[in-house]
Parts: structure tokens; sequence; C-alpha cells
């Protein structure tokens, strides 16, 4: 619109100061410049969660290499990586993967990505050598599944370069198969989030993969160089502005190891505007098909329903998740999905940039999503980088909390902007039971308010002890391992899902457990967060109610529900079977 | 309007003619043309006193009472002219001459009782370019635009005589946002006035406004191969070359424009306004403190240097900005709504909604003020059902109440009735934003959402299309324009 003099102030205005939040332009990534809501008085409710960094402790000394400490280049040392917890020997112990990069100039040493095995005594060892998963490059995110269903995990880490299918031998090593399997691309691609899926219910998992940015060093602008590459008036690492977007693939799996690119034909590739980023794959509008959606940086993100019959559409912006409530672009970088307010259906809550909301979507029941964002008051905090995320029961008051890690992509910026530091805490909502969240750092424990540079986290139970730990990667530093140190009264269950007719890890199952009147649904996932995997085995707070209702809903399509489950306890259902032997888990 | 001088000439010609061939009543066709000879010989006492004298023998004569109008009317005598024609319509309604008379009598006095007696002409001659001309001309005085344009069209190439004429009905398409059929009118007034300066500009504005800045240089450049252009034609050319991405050329354009005319505060304003765009704030504070130490009382000077300081992070020094420009100023609202959004800029939402409130209280129907109030309610997260809701929904639909034209108004007011679930009045906010500027992408998507809410979703396919157009558009848009950054080099030099 152009702007006429008797207009200028006016519409200067307009632009100058955000209504709702409008697009900050002339830089490299989209923010949303959200003002931040006026934090609320606060509750006074105790949060019997206690997050403490047992990292050291547990045997993760080693730093994730990515990038250069400070001054950095290229926005490829900025993204960093994800990790998982993966039970790679069946022992029902999780055990830990995390990414790893590298640097501009060479691969240091201690430059890869390492697998640590659970001692089942709070320690890891480093097996990453004897497993054959050791390799330096720029990984970025890892997604799990038992693609040839033969029962054991097998691990898929996406790269700047070539993405790597680990496939697990059962026996404490796994064989790099992507040539084999059809999965190397021609060229190198920027690999970004995964996740294994069923999309097409056969069986045998299949894997959607998003790339992020079409990034190639000889072409890449350095930092000041053009308007994509500043931030706040600061020289910083180029784009994802400006830069060439990445395209997204899908590949069928043939059922005999192999896979197939079904990207064109499935309807993937015609999403080409977008920068992809974490990946999430579940069946949001009930139908019984696995629907994908794709967080992407800066442009919209993608929701693509699944049409049973090979193909999607998609719907990101038609269904309310792929814009701010006023239409503009995000960074959208990770995800977490759960049920917030019990009703049944998945939510989304997704991270953004600073001076911008996370944003927390409200799914109806049919796959449409209002952004709750103010109404549920996550948005008091628009201070930090926002990276990996869950919505998940902390405390085991039976209400799904969010928690979320942070850290700035600039570390330069910190010197001339002291608002923007490069290390910044966790953050945890934690829900009050009225469709509102009400912030918690140091109230959460010692390992929410600690400061780092993170990116991908992991939740799970490493400890086996009822609760939701949370690992961590912190860039250029040791991970962090969170063990919930829960004291409180509220009981718990943990269902673990062994697909027959479906995938053997029954990723796309979607669990409904009905206790005391509320329903809370949780889904089978390959990755969430940022670019990471959580434990496989569901976990529901219960708060006071002691025995609850599980009903499953198969990626075959089987319904199969469990009356009268008590709680405090894992267990694995076996589809069709029923409940079978729990796989470890006790301290033996 | 003083300029249907010529249309007042035709229509008495036409008017006479009208009688001449008019079918003879009571009256011989001697007395008739007796008059009538008089009348072509501007002998209108003579004409008047013939018409007397045949009206005694034949008192019901449409045509002699017609020709009597015509006399009087030619000799001053206006009322008893319409006196006389408003008999003969009397005695034959459909009788043209009189019709035509009696029309250009009223035409002339300013009265819409011209426009029955026109639409019963235009019955029987549809195609009278002089009636469409005459009530068009009516109809824009009336500010009925819709009304007054299908009239300048059928006038045709009889407005080309009148230039006031053209200019109404270029108006009247630039208000009903025809910007290209007001060009086209526009190009008509340059083409009969090529030497003329300002009808260039007109031009060249318009074309401005219709996004053709090609062609708003190219109707410009016998003026700017002048190098005595003045500052008027170099501001405008210096925006025309900035819509075509030639920062270089609109900066250096407006530097002569401000050397030329130092004191022209609008001048620094425009430069303020590309250094915004280019993100160049220093260099705009810069140019406008020029701009403040020669014209330190113009409080839009103030206002827009506040405004730039905001984008630096300088609250402190902005709201001495917004404060100076109301001192200078009171009766403006826009240092104060700046004020408030300021406040919000700095995450201070309070103080940025008592800024606002203080100002209402004042002048509690300022809707630029309302607006500004009901936005920050809405972004302090005001829930339906809350008071803080409902004082922002009451605000914001008062701030479109007040000014329809005020966009943002009509964005808060759609997000609050999604918000309340309210989706057939957020559609209707939607759709009326997008009457105003079809491209306002947050007026999309909103009403996608809205859409797809009430079920509605015939729409949405096209919808969705118009707004990934946009964004393109958008994307497109930008990157032109941050392909330049203004430095300290490109100040206009103090005059």
């Amino acid at each position: 619109m152009r702007v006429t003099r008797r207009t200028f102030v006016q519409l200067t205005l307009a632009s100058a100061i955000p209504a709702a939040g409008r697009r900050v332009l002339a830089q490299g990534v989209a923010t949303h410049a959200a003002k931040p809501l006026a934090r609320p008085a606060p509750s006074g409710r105790p949060f019997h969660a206690r997050f403490v960094d047992v990292a050291a402790a547990a045997g993760l000394r080693a730093p994730i290499v990515y990038g250069a400490v400070e001054g950095h280049q290229y926005i490829l040392e900025t993204i960093g990586c994800g990790c998982a917890f993966i039970d790679y020997d069946n022992d029902g112990w999780m055990d830990i993967f995390l990414l790893g990069g590298t640097r501009l100039e060479g691969d240091p040493a201690d430059a890869t990505n390492r697998l640590y095995k659970n001692n089942r005594d709070g320690t890891f060892t480093d097996v990453t050598a004897g497993a054959g998963l050791r390799r330096a490059g720029w990984a970025s995110g890892v997604c799990v599944g038992d693609y040839n269903n033969d029962g054991f995990d097998d691990i898929f880490c996406t790269y700047f370069g070539q993405n790597r299918l680990y496939r697990n031998n059962g026996d404490g090593t796994f064989t790099d198969v992507t040539k084999a399997a059809g999965l190397s691309n021609p060229q190198s691609r920027w690999g970004a989030g995964c996740s294994f899926l069923d999309y097409n219910r056969d069986g045998h998992l299949d894997l959607f993969v998003s790339n992020y940015v079409n990034f190639s060093f000889e072409h890449a602008p350095v930092p000041g160089e053009n308007t994509n590459c500043n931030w706040k008036g600061v020289p910083v690492v180029c784009g994802p502005r400006g830069l060439p977007p990445g395209t997204h693939s899908l590949y069928r799996n043939n059922g005999d190891g192999t896979f197939t690119d079904v990207s064109r034909e499935a309807g993937i590739s015609g999403a080409t505007k977008c920068y992809g980023m974490t990946v999430v794959a579940a069946d949001l509008d009930e139908d019984g098909w696995p629907d994908i959606y794709v967080a992407c940086d800066s442009t919209p993100s993608l929701l693509f329903m699944n049409n049973h019959d090979g193909t999607f559409r998609e719907e990101g912006v038609l269904r309310g998740v792929a814009l701010s409530e006023d239409g503009g672009e995000q960074a959208g970088m990770g995800v977490g999905i759960g049920d917030y307010d019990l009703d049944g259906h998945l939510d989304l809550f997704k991270t953004h940039f600073a001076d911008d909301a996370n944003g927390l979507y409200h799914n109806d029941g049919t796959g449409n999503f209002d952004d709750v964002t103010r109404a549920a008051r996550i948005g008091v905090e628009t201070r930090y980088v926002g990276w990996g995320a869950a919505m998940m029961d902390l405390d085991n008051d039976g209400q799904p909390d969010l928690f979320m890690v942070t850290g700035n992509v600039y570390p330069d910026v910190e010197r001339k902007l002291s608002n923007y530091p490069n290390k910044t805490p966790r953050v945890v909502f934690r829900n009050l039971g009225n469709r509102t969240f009400e912030e918690l750092q140091e109230e959460a424990g010692p390992g929410v308010a600690a400061a780092h540079n993170s990116r991908g986290c992991a939740f799970g139970d490493f400890d086996n002890d009822g609760d939701v730990d949370v690992l961590i990667v912190n860039l250029n530093e040791p991970p962090s391992l969170l063990r919930n140190d829960l004291a409180g009264p509220g009981h718990w269950l943990k269902v673990k899902l062994e697909g027959v007719k479906s995938n053997r890890s029954a990723i796309g199952a979607r669990v409904i457990v009905r206790s005391g009147g509320s329903r809370q649904v949780q889904a089978v996932l390959s990755q969430s967060s940022f670019y990471s995997c959580n434990d496989p085995r569901l976990h529901f707070g219960l708060g006071s109610i002691a025995v609850a209702n599980v009903e499953i809903h198969w990626p075959s399509g089987l319904h199969q529900t469990l009356t009268g489950v008590a709680a405090n306890q894992l267990i694995t259902v076996r589809e069709g079977a029923g409940v079978v032997p729990n796989r470890g888990w006790n301290k033996a | 309007m003083g300029a249907m001088t010529r249309l007042k000439g035709v229509c008495l010609a036409l008017a006479i003619a009208a009688c001449a061939r008019a079918v003879v009543g009571a009256a011989t066709k001697e007395q008739a043309d007796a008059i009538s000879s008089a009348l072509r010989a501007r002998d209108f006492d003579t004409a008047a006193e013939l018409a007397r004298s045949a009206l005694k023998a034949s008192p019901n004569d449409a045509q002699l009472w017609t020709l009597q109008g015509i006399a009087l009317s030619r000799k001053g005598d206006g009322g008893n002219a319409l006196v006389a024609f408003e008999h003969a319509l009397k005695l034959s309604p459909d009788y043209i001459a009189a019709l035509e008379g009696a029309a250009q009598l009223y035409y002339q006095a300013g009265k819409r009782d011209a426009v029955p007696l026109l639409n019963r002409l235009l019955q029987l001659r549809p195609d009278d370019p002089t009636s469409h001309a005459m009530l068009a001309v009516l109809e824009y005085r009336e500010g009925n635009c819709e009304a007054a344009v299908p009239h300048f069209e059928h006038a045709g190439k009889l407005l080309d005589a009148e230039l006031d004429a053209l200019h109404a009905f270029g108006t009247c398409l630039v208000r009903m946002k025809q910007l290209e059929g007001a060009a086209r009118v526009f190009q008509r007034t340059v083409a009969l006035h090529p030497n003329d300066a300002r009808e260039r500009r007109l031009l060249a504005a318009i074309q401005l406004m219709a996004e053709k800045a090609h062609d708003a240089l190219e109707t410009m450049s016998p003026l700017l191969e002048d190098p005595a252009a003045d500052s008027e034609t170099l501001a405008l050319a210096s925006s025309a070359y900035e819509e075509t991405g030639d920062t270089p050329r609109a900066v250096s354009t407006l530097r002569r424009a401000i050397l030329l005319d130092p004191n022209n505060a609008n001048l620094y304003l425009e430069f303020a306004n590309i250094s915004f765009a280019h993100q160049s704030f220093q260099v705009g504070i810069d140019v406008v403190n020029d701009g403040i130490g020669l014209q330190p009382q113009a409080a839009a000077l103030y206002v827009a240097r506040g405004v730039l300081l905001v984008q630096l992070a300088e609250y402190d020094k902005a709201e001495a900005d917004f404060e100076k420009a109301t001192e200078l100023d009171p009766g403006q609202s826009l240092s104060a709504a700046a004020q408030g959004l300021a406040a919000v800029e700095a995450n201070d939402l309070d103080r940025a909604l008592a800024t606002i409130e203080k100002k209402l209280a004042i002048k509690p129907n300022d809707p630029l003020l309302l607006y500004v109030r009901a936005d920050i309610l809405s972004q302090k997260g005001a829930e339906p059902g809350t008071p803080e809701f409902a004082t922002a929904l009451s605000s914001a639909k008062k701030a479109v109440s007040l000014k329809p034209s005020l966009a943002a108004a009509r964005g808060v007011l759609a997000r609050l009735y999604l918000q309340a679930g309210q989706t057939q009045p957020a559609i209707e906010q939607c759709r009326m934003a997008l009457a105003g500027d079809p491209s306002d992408q947050a007026a999309v998507y909103r009403l996608i959402q809205a859409l797809r809410k009430s079920g509605d979703k015939a729409e949405i396919p096209d919808l969705l299309k118009r707004l990934a157009l946009l964004r393109e558009q958008t994307a497109k848009k930008e990157r032109e324009r941050y392909r330049y950054k203004l430095i300290a080099g490109d100040r206009a030099p103090s005059p």
C-alpha cells in the first residue's frame, strides 16, 4: 500500500508498532513481534516436580560439538540437532541417543553422535563405537521406529548432506543400510525433521523427511551481507529467508527393507515454499489414518491430511495451524503434541522465535485448530527462542503441562543486545486445569532455571520411577539429563504398545485413558519436540484417580479397550492379545 | 461549481430549436416565428412582449409559455421564467423545450428540482449528453458518485469542453476506487491541456495510486526534463521512483525538492517515509531534524521523528516528541495514539492503556484513539465475557462507525468477533476491510478461518489462492524494497 505524505504517520504507526503482532521485516527470520501478556499473580499451588540435571553424574559428559562457539558464519552452525530415548536392546530401560555436529574447519576428535546404554543404576555407558554409530557430520533430526518389524527399533538420522538409516541388528550393533534401503539422496540436501509412519496402513513403517534450506557453502551469503543477514541491526548468519527452501520427501516402505520415493504421487512435493523443521505424524482428525504436521521456519507450517488412498492434501492454512492468528508467518521449530484440556483430542504446541509467543493450538476433534495461545496465557513469555518441547504431565496431577527448551541462534548478539543472551533457561508452563497455564522456572527445579543454548530434547523415564525425565541437547556443551524428583501424590500409568497387524512400534496409535470422568489422549510418535524422539511408553498422569480405562486405536484400525487398569504401573499391550509381560522395567 | 457555463449556452440554443420544431398549439405559426426571431435577434424584451400578447389569446399554449420562459430567462428574470416553464409543463409534461428551460434554471440555482426534469428528458432522449452532464454534476455535488458516474460516461465528449467536469468525473472514480478509469479520465484532461503541469501531476498521482508508477513517470517526463521542475513535481516523481524500486533516484529527486522548498514540512515527511521503508531510521531522523530546524512548529514532524525513534528503541526521546506534537497541535490525536503505541512497543501495555484513556477522556469520539484502546486491550489478553473484552469490542465498533475507512480498526474488530465466536459479524468485518484494501492479508486469513467455522466453505479455495498470491507479492515487494538501505550520505543537505 502506497503511503502518501498525508498518511505517513498514521500508517507507519500501524506498521511500526505491532498491533496484534506484525511481521518484523528486513531480517532473516520471521518473528510475529507479539507483545507479552501481563503475568497474572502466581497461583501459589505447589508444583511437585523438581528437575535436577544429573547428566554429569550419569556419565553424559561429552560435549555436543555443533558449529563455532561464537562467530558463526552460516546458518548451518546454528540450528543444532535432536536426541532420542530409545530402548535399543529391549531390556525395558531407556537408552540415550544424542546427535552431534561438527565445525566448518573440520571434524574435531570428539565430534560424533553418541549412543549411551542405560546401566539401570542412574548411569550410562558410551557404546557408540561398538554399536557402529560413530559418525561426524552436520546431524539434524532423529526418528525411531522398527521399520522392518523385527522387534528392534531402528534409527533414521537426517543430515546436511546424506541422511542415514541405521538398522538395529538386535545384538547391540547397527548397520548403515541407507543405500541398500534406497534412501540415499542423489545430491546433498539439508534433512531436517523426520518421522516413521504407516501412511498407507499396510503394517510397514514408511518415512517422511522434511528439508530445511537448499544450502551450499559456495552460494551462501555471509553475515551482514544483506537484510536477511541482520537481526535488529546486528550482522548475523543469513537466512532462512533469502535462501531457497528445501522440499520434502515421503518414502514408502516396500516391505523388503527398501523404500520408494513417492513424494510426487503422494502430493508431498507440491509444498515447495517452506523451510521444514520438526515432523509429527499423528491421526489429528481421528479418522484412523495418520496425518503429517511439519513445523516450518519463517514460512507457513504444513499439515498434510491423509486422503486414505496414498495421497495427501496440504491444509495447514485452512485448519489454523500454519500462521499466526493474524495470518503472519512465524519461526516454527519444535512441536509438542498432547491433550492439554482433556477432551480426547490431540492439541499442538509449537515453539517460536524470540519476541513471539509460542503457539498453543486446540484441536476440535476434526483436525481443525484454534490458536488459543492468548486464552491459555502462554503469551506471557516471549523472551526466548524456543526449540524442543512437549505436552506432558510433569507432576502427575492429571493435567498435561508444557515444557520447552530455549537458546539463541546468534551467539554474538548478546554483546550488543544484552536482553538477548545466548544461553537461556528452560520453561515450564504448568497446567492450572482451567485451560490456562502458569509459567514456572525456579519453582520447577534448578535444571529448569539453568541457562544453556539448547535445541532438541526428548522426554521419557530413564530411571523407570513413574515420572517424566528430560534429555536435552546443549550446543557445544555436554547434554542435560533432567531427572524428575517428583514428590507429589499423583498417580500415573504408562502404556507400551506392540503392534502385530500394525507396525511393530505401533507408531500412529492413539491411546485414550479415561479416569475419573476425564479423558486424555496421546499418540505413539516417531518424532516430536525438536528433531527428537521420546520414550515410546506413553505416560499418563492420573492425579488422585487410581484406576483407569484404556482405549487403544491401533494403526491397523483395530480398537481395543482395557478396563479397570490399576494406576502406578507400566502395561505392555500387544495388538489383539491384550496385556503382556513388561520387558525389563524393574531394577533387577 | 461555476464550470458549466457552456452547458448553459448549449441548453438554451437547444431549447429555442426545440420550440421551433414543436408542434404549434393554438398559436399561429406566425406568432411563434415572430417570437423566435426576436429571441434569435437577442431582442428579449420584444420576444417577451410578443409572447405575453399571444398568451392572452391562447393561454393554454405550451409553446407560447415556453417561448415566454426563454425570453424572460434571457432577460435575467429567472423567477418568472420558471413560472412560465412550469405552466408549459402543466399543459404538456413532455414538452422538451420547457423541460430543458426549467431544468436549466434549477441547475443554475443549484437546486435538485432539476433532477426529475432531467430524468424525464432522458426518458424522452436517452442519449442527450447535456442532460447526462447536468445530472452528473448535480449528483457529484451531492456526493453521490455511484449515480454520477454513469451520467458522466454518457455525457461523452461534451465533458472535454469542461475541465472541471472532467475533474469531477475523475474524482468520483477515485472515490469509487476505480483508479484505472480515473486515470483514463485524467488522460483526457492531459490530452486537452498537454502543457498544463497541474493536469500532468493529477494524472501521475492517480497512476501512482493505481500502482502504475512507470506510467506516472512517463506522464511526468516532460515536467522532469525541465530543469526548473518545481518541488511538488519532484516530490511526486520521488514517490514514483520509489514505487518502481529505484530508491537512489527517489532519494536524489526528493533531495532536489527539499532544496527547492526547504520550508515544506511534507517533503521531510516523505523522506522519513522512505527512510522508514528501508529501515534506515537514523537517516530519517537526521533529515527530519533539519525540517524541524526550519519548521519548529510543525507538529507532524515531531510525530514522524518520534515514530522513527521508537524503531531505535529510544522511547524517552520519542515520548518527548509526541508530547511536543500534542503541545503544538492539541486537536490532533495522532501523537496521543503514537504515545500509546510506543508504550506498547516498550512492552508496557498498562502505561499504553493509561495514556490512551487520558486522551480519550478529552476526545471520546476519536476513532484512532478508540481503535488503539481496543487493540491494547486485546493484546493484554482480554477474554470474552470480561468487562475489558466488552470495552475492547465497543471501542472497535465505535471506531469503525466513526471512520469506516480505518482498516486497522476493522481488523481488531474481526479478531474480537472471532474470539467471541461470532463468526458472521467477523465475516462481515473482514469483507469490509477487504473492500477497502483487497491486499489485506490478515483480513483474508481471518475470513478463511471465519468461513471455515461457519461451515460456509465455498469461497475458501479461492481465498487460499488469494492469500498465497498476496504473500508472494508481499515477499517480492520486500525483496525489492530491502535491496537498498539509506546511509548518512543520502541525507538531504541542510539548506
